[in-house]
């Protein structure tokens, strides 16, 4: 075989494959007839929403299969080998050597109680051959190709003693160790935060390009995927619903599910806020609210005399005002959840709240008005639901608790509510757990609406949402806001949509605040650095060409 | 109830509790004889027509003793369990929600009790209270309650912090609203799980202090007593050791086993087979 048909053969090769699992409800398929190539030194993008099958693919291809899973016909090759028939001796000789795989989440991707050097050493000696020195030569140069500073330092370390970003690029720097064939990324930067996040794909780009793998990267991240993959396919209920180009398939989709994923995604240029309130006198303003965690007990700073509290936050002041939309943006652990929780009185608070006129100074003043007029949406649909009530409970539980409507018209207003957030009123006899995530969540943003509050507080109510449910709850929630009047304090890391919804925004980093503008001025020059470094690190998406406007697609 | 019964284990278990269950209810009254009356002429026999499982040292019918005894070995299972229980359950739970030194105060009492062995412990009480089914009965109870406690306490927490009872919280709910209607319904799957594999625990218990002579007493026919009686006849007529042995042997399994399988069916995470 020569050179050039060896080129020619992709890499991973696909072709109508198709699986099952058997659950207790019977036989579910999990992916339909797909096919897809992968060719040397190419990145092949898998995009999907969840539970379209894209991570069952990367197992399948790396024959990772759970018990209950059943093979329906179709064929995986790599580089011309049989993965389906490949005995299992076989399997582990290629799992690592020739074929290696980087997971979402690298804090449980790794084994806790083993040294980085060793998690990396480990892979070379088994696969490789090296010897225990050797691997260690190997491993720190493989290190210090990702960009760790100082790599023989890191491997002495056990996990918990790294960051998130140290982890991922520990992971890899093992993938990429023994030249594999063919890396598939599971959605690599899901779990880190914006700023790390990019390093990570930089990282990735880099050394793609270096060795010219064959890369197979999940994600459900549209606006990533088209900056950095070559093909792609669009994964739909296991279904390849469109491939090809990448620029071609992001530029001009064809198939309508495409064309509603694109679309959804967040561009600060199509507003979707209420008019710009014109009252300015604060509705509720912070004044110098401090958090602090683990305050030491006197016990404990005896034995112990530089035991000191943690802040969550520290020294916030900033105003809500009437109706209008304030985005709180920043990275995990920045403090934008701490004031969520302060001013709900989940978290004890130093300093001054102020609301509608009122004054409070610790969350033991809050009463039972405040608590009716503000009201927080939180971040998981699963868990902001009591699995064991109704629905209908659910809604007429605030209703109730602020005697809101006389008893006989409960029922009328749940069917109200649950109309107002598009659901079929005979959901008010259903579970939670019979509802979809963006089902749930529509249900708990009712409920803080049922209480006819003056200020909604939502706390990255869209985070663990798909794109397109994404939109479709943001839109809702400004609809409700521009019905209800409210005022909105709206917590997110996801710039891009902050900048479609809010009026105002303030950034925050370590729970200090950094930086504070009006939505129009997010690019003006004079942002903090940090605002900036932010901004670039999630570029806004291109807008295909659509057969339809946007709003049309997703209504 | 239909996923209990998706497993082999859950279906032997269920079978068995539910012989148990009908042996411990009309038991007494299928007994062929008094399980008092002696028999002189036909002492330590083996199975026989006229005695299906044979006769003890004083020539009572074993049959008609051991489905005597199944009320009061059975009751005593579940009455000490379901008393520790639901004491270590209350304790449990408030210290769950109280939390801070309220929890730690009583966590930190518990520990000590559960730093006891649960067999010795339960010898301590017992000689303190003296011999008898009741003071049996409450000396297998509080043994019973740092455990729960433990499992109660858990079990809360873990639920506490969870979005919907945080949710509760911002709304201004009552604290009785918020333990009964938000976290209780949401914890309680973990403590029943564990309490009914603590019935079998109950059980051995109970027949272990009636061998040791602590618990019920003679003429009663609580299983571990009659094992305990017939030990010295055991080589003469291995039956009166096996019969009540086995009873109590069936029964505990038929508790574990349901647990188990009762676990796996509150468990959502649990594997397909």
């Amino acid at each position: 075989m020569t050179a050039d048909t060896a080129n020619d053969r992709p890499v991973l090769e696909v072709t109508n494959y198709s699986m099952a699992y058997d659950t207790d409800e019977g036989r579910v398929d999990a992916l339909k007839n797909v096919s897809l190539k992968v060719r040397r030194g190419q990145t092949h993008a898998i995009v999907g929403e969840s539970g379209s099958g894209k991570s069952t693919l990367a197992w399948a291809i790396t024959r990772y299969l759970p018990g209950n899973a059943r093979e329906l016909g179709g064929a995986i090759l790599l580089n011309g080998a049989d993965m389906i028939g490949m005995p299992r001796a076989d399997l582990a000789r290629t799992r690592g050597r020739r074929v290696s795989m980087v997971f979402q989440d690298p804090s449980s991707s790794l084994n806790p109680s083993m040294k980085l050097g060793d998690q990396v050493t480990e892979v070379l000696r088994r696969h490789r051959g090296m010897t225990a020195a050797e691997a260690r030569a190997e491993a720190e140069a493989a290190l210090a190709r990702t960009g760790i500073r100082e790599p023989a330092r890191i491997m002495d370390r056990y996990p918990h003693e790294a960051s998130g970003g140290e982890k991922q690029r520990v992971i890899i720097a093992t993938a990429f160790a023994c030249n594999p064939e063919l890396i598939i990324f599971d959605e690599p930067t899901t779990a880190l935060d914006i700023l790390t996040a990019k390093q990570i794909l930089e990282l990735f780009v880099k050394l793609r390009d270096e060795t010219g793998v064959a890369a197979l990267y999940i994600s459900h991240d549209l606006g990533l995927v088209s900056r950095i993959a070559d093909t792609v396919s669009v994964l739909y209920q296991g279904e390849v619903v469109e491939d090809g180009d990448a620029e071609t398939v992001f530029d001009r989709p064809q198939h309508p599910y495409t064309q509603r994923l694109l679309a959804a995604l967040p561009r600060p240029q199509d507003r979707i806020a209420v008019e710009d309130p014109q009252d300015t006198t604060p509705l509720m303003s912070m004044e110098h609210v401090s958090v602090r965690y683990n305050v030491p007990s006197l016990l404990t700073r005896l034995f112990d005399r530089d035991a000191a509290p943690h802040f969550g936050a520290r020294d916030i002041s900033f105003d809500v005002r009437p109706g209008e939309l304030l985005g709180i943006v920043g990275e995990s652990g920045s403090g934008k959840s701490t004031i969520a929780k302060a001013a709900t009185g989940l978290n004890p608070f130093d300093g001054r709240i102020t609301f509608d006129g009122r004054s409070f100074d610790s969350r033991d003043r809050f009463d039972r008005d405040y608590r009716r007029q503000v009201q927080i949406v939180f971040q998981h649909p699963d868990a902001s639901l009591n699995p064991r009530e109704t629905i209908g409970r659910i809604l007429a539980r605030p209703l109730r608790l602020y005697d809101l409507v006389p008893r006989d018209g409960i029922a009328d207003r749940v069917r109200q509510l649950l109309e107002m957030v598009l659901l079929p009123p005979e959901f008010a006899g259903r579970y939670p757990h019979q509802l979809s995530g963006g089902q749930k969540q529509r249900v708990a943003i009712a409920r803080a609406f049922a209480a006819e509050p003056k200020l909604v507080i939502c706390d990255e109510i869209t985070a663990s949402l798909d794109v397109s449910v994404q939109a479709a709850v943001a839109r809702l929630l400004v609809e409700l806001q521009s019905r209800s009047g409210a005022a909105c304090l709206f917590i997110t890391h996801d710039l891009n949509l902050i900048r479609q919804l809010a009026h105002r925004i303030v950034v925050m980093q370590h729970g200090v605040l950094m930086d504070e503008f009006d939505a129009a001025d997010a690019t003006a020059p004079g942002r903090a650095d940090y605002t900036r470094a932010l901004l670039d690190a999630v570029p806004v998406a291109r807008m295909p060409t659509l057969p339809q406007p946007a709003r049309a697609l997703l209504s | 109830m239909r996923r209990i019964l998706s497993s082999p284990n859950g279906i032997a278990g269920s079978v068995l509790l539910l012989i148990v269950f009908a042996i411990a209810l009309f038991g007494p009254w299928l007994a062929p004889y008094d399980p008092q009356l002696f028999h002189a002429q036909n002492r330590l026999e083996g199975p026989s027509l006229q005695h299906l499982l044979g006769t003890d040292q004083y020539g009572r019918d074993l049959l008609s003793r051991v489905l005597n005894g199944a009320p009061t070995t059975v009751l005593f299972g579940l009455g000490a369990t379901a008393l520790g229980v639901g004491v270590g359950s209350i304790i449990g739970v408030i210290a769950g929600v109280a939390g801070g030194r309220t929890d730690g105060v009583i966590m930190r009492i518990l520990d000590g009790m559960l730093a006891m062995p649960e067999l010795l412990f339960t010898l301590l009480i017992v000689t303190f209270l003296g011999g008898g089914t009741g003071q049996a009965l409450l000396a297998v109870a509080v043994t019973f309650t740092p455990g729960m406690a433990r499992v109660a306490r858990s079990s809360v927490l873990s639920v506490r912090t969870r979005e919907y009872v945080l949710a509760a919280v911002a709304r201004g709910e009552s604290r009785a609203w918020i333990v009964f209607r938000e976290v209780l319904p949401n914890a309680i799957g973990p403590i029943i799980v564990e309490a009914t594999i603590r019935v079998s625990f109950a059980i051995m218990i109970g027949a272990t202090l009636g061998f040791l002579g602590l618990g019920a007493q003679p003429p009663s026919t609580e299983w571990g007593l009659m094992v305990s009686e017939a030990r010295q006849f055991m080589f003469r007529n291995p039956w009166c050791v096996a019969i009540p042995g086995l009873a109590i042997a069936m029964t505990a399994m038929g508790f574990n086993l349901f647990g188990d399988a009762l676990r796996d069916a509150f468990d959502p995470k649990r594997s397909h087979g």
